[in-house]
């Protein structure tokens, strides 16, 4: 019975992809979410799997085409019937002699397990290792550190890449074993999500978990296969040799997308930071004329200063040379420091800061608080004591916990309680999350955090560990300092500033001064959600907390 | 303190030239290496220029014969060698010699040497007169260039083993000759020699001559050249070779070559001279790149984006050493880029079209995109093509061999590619070139009047064509 196999739908708003690359042929058997395609949407590359299963009779694509959501892609002949796929099969056989068709001749059952049993009866097998998927929006970073090369055995999650994306320095777990044949990537190069970064040759384990009974039964029957498999492994190098040869390969693939304007026009578009490929061309074909630029870029100054991000487009000034002055070093930002740049400017634009100052009497809970550590494992520290507190005051003062969408004019309230505490590394500032602190202990969201920091430093965190914060506290007391002024952690609405905690002397109100530690804070918050008095009740009641931590109990 | 930017440009083509050039006028102070008395590089000294000087006696030569036809008859020509390759060399020599002139009075410090990085801000320049000094730039330009290319087991000593440079040489006329490489490089040369009366015979890996540019272009070449040539054997390649003593009457000198042909027959043949002319490389070796932070792609043209900086902040690359296409007028745009880039102005290198011309008989000339790339990239793409047959200026010059093309976009009918081949093509492309960078569609080269009687009417038919509604050649519109 012939099916047709059409694109499924891959997901919000496409409707339409590129195929990357077929990776079955005619012939072929499928099974139900066996990788038939690869397609490339404007987003990532995605395998597209089958939903239906039996004999390929017909493909109906090939690489490089275009193909919309519904399409057919192939047809499935779902062999129930196995004598007259024999028969057909047989038949088509004799006509391509010399193929490897004879694969799909043998018995049904065996069609089934095509897959697995070349690995069998193959022993070895190249296999790749492709980038997976880094977390939310991340479609390529780059490569920090290559821990592998050609030769290595590498074992499952073994971490075999550092890649930096623009959160964090991140060890990529390998999905594949065996020895590695060919490593694709190296340090500083960009690699993107669903490309090959290396390949291993791996020995099939006997007793693989994937591999059933019948499988072993294939492998008597069809020792052949092996043939099949390699072809796709190497046609590429093939192409590669052939390019090599052409003395015309020469002509760069310039008209490729290439916005119809004149070389002047185009020159004037970059001059003024203008992307020629987004200006709508008014000419005949679309074409872009010097009015279209000047109108796309006075728009854009337009949308800019309408969405109030004052300053957001200011130019750069230009710099000095510095050379003339001295000598000078340049070094490239790190994709940390570029993103903590980029987002740091962005609050700093966009947030109206305001800064409101106070002082903690932590005398009593310093004292207890090292009591308490004398006599137990997990060491209380005031970072973890201010997590509690926060999560408490977020709860009275539910505006700290929210963000504003400036857009659709609404203010998003959590019910969730996940804070951030910044982390110092020698590789930049990182603020992992404590999530649902709430729901933790206090000696939990101690060793916690230890355990968060100490992933920091040692590159190890996870993007999951620095996403989904509600509020930071940025504790630099441990350094010095008397007072600052932190800068929100965008699209958060508030941040507690910890500096360090001195000895004053205090009036205790009955005629002498008290020797007192004192700590002073700062609350940076975003003026336009939240109100300076209400500011003041929150630091308040911060501060009236850690003076009488019994507050967390009422 | 000077506030000039300390400009130093390694190569003397006409990338680094025009570089040199440009820079002197944006105010920089410039110094310009090269190893040549004058500037000019390959393309003056034993490429481009040279070749184009003898392809011109070629032509001259090749009508005159034809002139037979006309009823005009001038017997055969007289060939002086020494006094052609004077002429050659003069022609050569005006030209390096007004560089070397615009350059003094553009005030560049030329020096004449060789020069190699010690680190991202110093050179070590041997100059020619056998002094070494060391020289300190803020930034550079490298435009070296590149190398012939040879295959190393057929690199014999001998000297009737020719390559591009020494083929230009015109060492005397050869009975025979063989190429190496059906590339422009040995077609052009292999053309000269075949108008001096050398019997040429061509041998191609590839099943056709030119391969990269469109058959339906290169057909008209072939044509032509299998009926001057004494031979041309695709899919054939040269396994072995050994140079002849002339030993008494019976053995002159000579090479033989064993020669593979398509049927995979091995047979043996004696030619008097071989030109090996498969391609140029880009030489890195020796310019202690090591020293910098300069680094190289996997086919070993040093790395650089589209600004030509290389991975050195320093230093930046330009021409035949940055990539493919190695021509000069690409690599004149690239040096200006970068110049302007090193100025502070915002620009990158971003051509629509980049031409590319061959120089036979008849010249082949193409601009942007081709049917073949367009072929195996996927691009939508319809073709007008006008035949010179239908052209009256094409026939007045008994030159009917030819063809204009258009290539085009279906959707917006702009024009993404031009093809020529026939007499003259190389000029011809011009039009072409500005149009696919202005963005023009085929409506605009329709409407645009070119002159009658002239060859440049054919992008107006080839328009008209594209349309159905061409005056002289009649073809419907499906």
């Amino acid at each position: 019975m012939a099916t047709e196999f059409k694109l499924p739908e891959l997901g919000e708003n496409i409707e339409s992809a590129d195929v990357a690359n077929v990776l079955v042929k005619e012939g072929d058997t499928v099974k139900k979410d066996q990788a038939v395609l690869e397609i490339e949407t404007d987003k990532a590359t995605i395998e597209v799997p089958s939903t239906v299963e039996g004999i390929i009779t017909k493909l109906l694509i090939k690489a490089g085409d275009k193909v919309k959501v519904g399409a057919v892609i192939m047809i499935v002949d779902e062999g129930k019937n196995a004598e007259s796929k024999l028969v057909e099969e047989q038949h088509k056989a004799e006509i391509e002699k010399e193929n490897n068709v004879t694969e799909v001749k043998t018995e049904p059952e065996v069609e089934y397990k095509a897959a697995p049993s070349t690995k069998s009866s193959g022993k070895k097998e190249i296999v790749d290792f492709r980038l997976p998927d880094l977390g939310e929006n991340i479609t390529s970073a780059e490569v920090a550190n290559v821990l592998i090369k050609v030769g290595d055995i590498v074992s499952l999650d073994q971490a075999i890449l550092e890649i930096e994306t623009d959160k964090a320095t991140i060890e990529v777990p390998s999905t594949v074993a065996g020895k590695v044949v060919e490593v694709l990537v190296k340090a500083g190069s960009k690699a993107t999500v669903g490309n090959v970064m290396f390949r291993v040759e791996s020995v099939v384990a006997e007793a693989g978990e994937s591999e059933t009974l019948e499988v072993k039964k294939t492998e008597i029957e069809e020792p052949l296969k092996v043939e099949v498999k390699k072809e796709p492994v190497l046609t590429p190098t093939g192409d590669r040799e052939s390019l090599q040869r052409m003395e015309f390969e020469n002509q760069p693939p310039v008209l490729k997308g290439a916005a119809p304007a004149a070389p002047s026009v185009r020159r004037i578009a970059r001059e003024i930071g203008v992307d020629i490929n987004k200006v709508p061309g008014t000419g005949p074909g679309g074409r872009i004329s010097m009015d279209d630029v000047k109108a796309f870029s006075k728009k854009l100054h337009e949308s800019y200063s309408q969405s109030g991000g004052a300053g957001l487009n200011i130019k750069s000034e230009s710099l000095p040379d510095f050379s003339k002055f001295g000598s000078v070093n340049k070094v490239e930002m790190t994709n940390i420091r570029k993103k903590t740049a980029d987002h740091l400017s962005y609050a700093w634009a966009t947030i109206p800061h305001v800064t409101q100052f106070d002082k903690a009497d932590i005398t009593l809970l310093e004292k207890s608080r090292k009591d308490l550590n004398k006599n137990s494992e997990t060491k209380l520290t005031v970072t973890a004591i201010l997590v509690r507190i926060i999560v408490e005051a977020l709860k009275k003062f539910p505006q700290f916990n929210s963000s504003i969408d400036m857009e659709k004019k609404e203010i998003i309230y959590k019910n969730y309680f996940n804070i951030g505490v910044a982390v110092d590394t020698e590789f930049g500032l990182i603020v992992p999350v404590i999530k649902n602190s709430d729901k933790k202990t206090l000696s939990e969201i101690a060793t916690e955090m230890n355990a968060l920091a100490e992933k920091a430093r040692n590159k190890k965190i996870g993007l999951d560990d620095l996403q989904g914060g509600c509020f930071s506290i940025s504790n630099l007391g441990g350094i010095g300092g008397t007072y600052f002024t932190p800068i929100i952690n965008s699209p958060e609405v508030a941040i507690l500033g910890v500096s360090r905690g001195n000895l004053e002397p205090v009036w205790n109100g009955y005629g002498v001064f008290e020797p007192r530690l004192m700590l002073p804070l700062s609350l940076s918050y975003d003026h336009r959600i939240i109100d300076g008095a209400d500011a003041i009740r929150f630091l308040r009641f911060v501060v009236e907390t850690l003076e009488n931590p019994i507050k967390l109990l009422l | 303190m000077s506030d000039k930017i300390k400009l130093t440009v390694i190569g003397g083509g006409p990338g680094g030239y025009a570089a040199a050039f440009l820079a002197a006028d944006l105010g920089m102070d410039v110094t310009l290496i090269d190893l040549d008395k004058n500037p000019g590089g390959v393309c003056l000294y034993r490429g481009c220029i040279p070749s184009k000087a003898l392809l011109h006696v070629a032509k001259l030569i090749h009508e005159a014969e034809e002139a037979k036809n006309w009823g005009i008859e001038f017997g055969a020509p007289k060939i002086d060698v020494n006094k052609l390759r004077d002429f050659k060399n003069n022609v050569v020599n005006k030209l390096t010699g007004g560089l070397g002139q615009i350059s003094r009075q553009r005030k560049i410090n030329f020096i004449q040497g060789r020069a190699s990085f010690i680190n991202s801000s110093t050179l070590k320049i041997e100059k020619v007169d056998g002094q070494t000094i060391e020289h300190t730039f803020e930034k550079a330009i490298i435009a070296t260039g590149s190398v012939v290319t040879t295959i190393p087991s057929l690199n014999i000593q001998s000297k009737r083993l020719l390559n591009s440079t020494s083929a230009l040489d015109l060492p005397e006329i050869p009975k025979s000759l063989l190429v190496i490489g059906g590339g422009y490089i040995g077609l052009e040369l292999g053309s000269v020699y075949q108008a001096l009366g050398t019997k040429v015979s061509v041998v191609e890996m590839m099943p056709g001559l030119l391969p990269g540019a469109d058959r339906d272009l290169v057909n008209y070449l072939s044509m032509r050249i299998k009926k001057s040539f004494a031979e041309v054997m695709t899919n054939s390649k040269v396994l072995e070779m050994r140079e002849l003593v002339p030993s008494g009457k019976e053995v002159k000198g000579g090479i033989s070559v064993k020669i593979q042909d398509d049927k995979g027959t091995v047979v043996d043949k004696v030619y008097d001279y071989v030109l090996m002319s498969i391609g140029r490389k880009p030489e890195t070796k020796g310019l202690g790149l090591e020293n910098t932070k300069v680094t190289l792609t996997d086919r070993g043209w040093v790395k650089v984006d589209k600004q030509l900086r290389t991975t050195d902040p320093n230093i930046f690359a330009i021409g035949d050493i940055a990539g493919e296409p190695m021509l000069a007028h690409k690599a004149s745009h690239e040096g200006k880029t970068a110049v302007e880039v090193i100025a502070g102005h915002k620009v990158t290198f971003e051509p629509l079209a980049i031409p590319a011309v061959v120089f036979t008989d008849p010249e082949i000339a193409w601009a942007g995109i081709t049917e073949e790339q367009a072929k195996k990239d996927r691009i939508k793409y319809e073709v007008a093509k006008f035949p010179w047959a239908a052209s009256g200026r094409a026939v007045t010059l008994d030159r009917p061999d030819g063809v204009t093309k258009l290539i085009v976009d279906p959707d917006t009918q702009r024009l993404l590619g031009v093809g020529i081949c026939g007499a003259g093509a190389g000029e011809l492309i011009a039009e072409g070139v500005l149009a696919i960078e202005m963005g023009a569609n085929v409506t605009d080269l329709k409407l645009t009047i070119h002159p009658h009687p002239t060859l440049s009417e054919t992008i107006m038919e080839a328009a008209e064509v594209f349309f159905g509604q061409s005056s002289h050649f009649y073809k419907p519109k499906r």
